[in-house]
């Protein structure tokens, strides 16, 4: 069917005499031709014109060489710990003391990544950290999208006031506030209203509240960041979107959904991943609010003694700094690598789409 | 019922708090509320207590007066360490930030040209992102280091600080090496800090390179620009604006480290209980914060082009 409507088609009948009618190609030139009438040419170019062809000819075949030798090198700085990491995981601890050794262990052991995930309570914490910060990053994407596009979108008075809060939210580093925050935590009592009521305030801390509820309303971990990135990226979508949603008889917020959101796919996914990792490495937050929490991040900062107690029975096992790495080094991998799946799923759309994601345009 | 009538305008601005509603509520909760109450308290004695904060003005204990900037005082001129660390940030802020403007620029110049595997290079140039915030970063290193591994021993070989000053006393400088080779080893020795902390940068400046219209590359190249004068002349000014994005992104993101030595003391200090102190210590902190971005945005203002 679709052949004989192609064969109708006038445009690919054309399109088909044409080639026909194509001259035959030219034979090949040897190279000594080819250098005769660069020469010839070059004999018709002012000197400037000539001094700039032979340099840009030069520059043309070198930089190619050092760039690939930069990009190398530096790449290769760049990946030197992970290769070091994945290398020092897998080894026995009596290969670390082998001065032979540099990156191929002798033997290949699992026991380390074995032990790592003993002393991190490897799949507990997981579960945890997924429901807390996962979950709370994924949360924030949802609510500081909604902001971005109210500042981003619409007109209202004191809207200069409320983004430079915004901007201020970026610049405060979040210890200055800790201790209220954690005041308000501790004795929760919004405006005082149980206090009218006559009942008393609630404590919060150790609860997931501490996390989820800034992170509802749009106040998590770098949440002014990732309004300003939002706001960028929606004020770059065209106007008229908006307008013709609107005549067509979209509210505002079915306007949000489905017209502008689609159209910030790139955004979303650098939100996305930086508030997953922001959240996935956290601690700061996590040892704050939190009595004993069990995220990822913080049994990895707790690694060395978490393995004293439970692998090296209590300090009897004698362990010196150079063979603790192996351990170190399993912790890391095994706490790095969900991150780095999903980092590597996302990838291609990752690095290719964040030019499109908003940044620019201050 | 009697129906409001609005212009179109009029309610858009009205559906316009309704989408920042939700985040308002959660500023003045978790943000501007806490962030006055702690310029509060950093002008008053506060104690913790069962059920409560006490806050007590402040008084001098050699003199019997109350004075309401003794945290400040006591912050700069009684504490051993704050001053000195606070220096100590500085001056490295003072120079890592020049280095790492220029490195992540070079990078991202690099990364944005078309060439075989850039697609895989630049997802290895921002792999430091998922990767440098965390407690894994200080492992990486640390090992590196007791394993004598430390790639930036092996990296400044090749820079040796000696053949720089050779050259330099061949071409005739006497003298001139010291400072030179100091700051040329510091960044050398810290080359994997410096690739590992810049990734954001380079992201930033890569989507501002990309933000250079096309014509503007046609026409250099009909005008027959070198890639030098191209760079000058039309790179830099198209990017100026997002230098000055980064340069504060460096500088508030090195500042708010929590492992930087201010951080550090701050983080003692409020373990210790003296809240009261560490709220001081935070806003004077702070205000130096703003002060150098207040410098830095009055000399770049001059310097920055904006194509409109």
């Amino acid at each position: 069917m679709a052949d004989t409507i192609a064969k109708k088609n006038p445009i690919s009948d054309f399109m088909a005499k044409r080639k026909a009618e194509k001259p035959p190609k030219e034979p090949k030139m040897s190279r000594k031709e080819k250098r005769e009438r660069f020469k010839k040419r070059m004999e018709c170019l002012t000197p400037a014109e000539q001094r700039y062809l032979r340099r840009k000819q030069f520059t043309d075949a070198v930089w190619p060489v050092v760039r690939a030798l930069i990009v190398f090198g530096l790449c290769f700085i760049i990946l030197y710990p992970l290769l070091y990491m994945i290398s020092a995981a897998f080894r026995p601890r009596a290969d670390m003391n082998d001065p032979t050794i540099m990156w191929i262990p002798k033997h290949v052991t699992m026991s380390n990544i074995k032990d790592a995930i003993v002393a991190m309570d490897f799949w507990k914490t997981l579960k945890t950290t997924l429901v807390l910060n996962i979950g709370c990053s994924l949360v924030q994407v949802v609510t500081t999208a909604i902001t971005g596009y109210g500042f981003a979108r619409y007109k209202f008075k004191g809207k200069n006031i409320l983004f430079f809060v915004v901007i201020m939210m970026i610049l405060v580093p979040p210890q200055i506030i800790l201790i209220p925050q954690y005041m308000f935590f501790r004795y929760f009592d919004p405006f005082g209203i149980l206090g009218l009521m006559g009942k008393e305030a609630i404590s919060f801390i150790d609860t997931g509240v501490t996390m989820y509820f800034p992170a509802l309303t749009a106040n998590g971990l770098r949440a002014g960041l990732f309004i300003y990135l939002f706001r960028q990226s929606f004020r770059g979508l065209p106007k008229e979107l908006e307008d013709a949603a609107a005549l067509d008889g979209c509210s505002p917020l079915t306007t949000f959904v489905r017209v502008m959101v689609p159209n910030a796919g790139a955004t979303f996914l650098t939100v996305f991943l930086f508030s997953i990792v922001w959240y996935w490495n956290d601690y700061y937050v996590s040892t704050s609010f939190f009595i004993d929490n069990q995220t990822i991040a913080l049994k990895l900062k707790n690694l060395d003694a978490n393995l004293t107690r439970l692998i090296f029975d209590g300090g009897n096992v004698q362990v010196n700094i150079r063979e603790l790495i192996v351990w170190m080094e399993a912790g890391c991998l095994i706490s790095i690598l969900p991150i780095l799946v999903l980092y590597i799923c996302l990838q291609k759309n990752f690095t290719e789409g964040i030019a499109r994601s908003g940044l620019t345009g201050m | 019922m009697k129906r409001i009538h609005m212009s179109y305008e009029k309610k858009k601005g009205l559906y316009g708090y309704g989408f920042v509603a939700l985040w308002f509520i959660g500023a003045l909760m978790f943000f501007i509320v806490p962030l006055l109450q702690s310029f509060y308290y950093s002008f008053h004695n506060v104690a913790p207590e069962v059920g409560e904060v006490s806050v007590t003005a402040l008084v001098d204990n050699l003199t019997g007066e109350k004075n309401i900037f003794l945290n400040y005082k006591t912050a700069f001129m009684t504490d051993p360490k704050f001053r000195q660390y606070l220096v100590e940030v500085l001056q490295d802020m003072a120079l890592s930030l020049p280095v790492v403007v220029v490195f992540s620029l070079f990078v991202a110049i690099i990364i944005n040209q078309k060439f075989r595997g850039r697609t895989f290079a630049r997802a290895v140039f921002f792999l430091p992102v998922i990767i440098a915030t965390g407690p894994v970063y200080a492992i990486i290193t640390g090992d590196l280091e007791t394993s004598g591994n430390s790639s930036a021993e092996q990296f400044s070989t090749m820079f040796e600080a000696d053949m720089v000053d050779q050259l330099l006393e061949f071409v005739g400088i006497y003298g001139f090496g010291d400072t030179f080779t100091e700051m040329l080893t510091t960044i050398t020795s810290d080359i994997l800090n410096l690739v590992w902390k810049c990734g954001i940068q380079i992201i930033i400046f890569l989507s501002a390179l990309q933000g250079i219209p096309p014509s503007a590359k046609e026409a250099a190249a009909i005008e027959g620009a070198t890639s030098w004068e191209f760079f000058w002349k039309i790179t830099l000014p198209y990017i100026s604006p997002m230098i000055v994005v980064n340069i504060v992104y460096t500088v508030i993101d090195s500042f708010t480290d929590p492992t930087n030595e201010v951080m550090g003391r701050l983080l003692e200090i409020q373990s210790e209980w003296r809240y009261g102190l560490s709220a001081a210590m935070a806003w004077s902190y702070f205000g130096i914060i703003l002060v150098v971005l207040g410098i830095i945005f009055a000399i770049m203002n001059k310097l920055v082009w904006y194509d409109d």
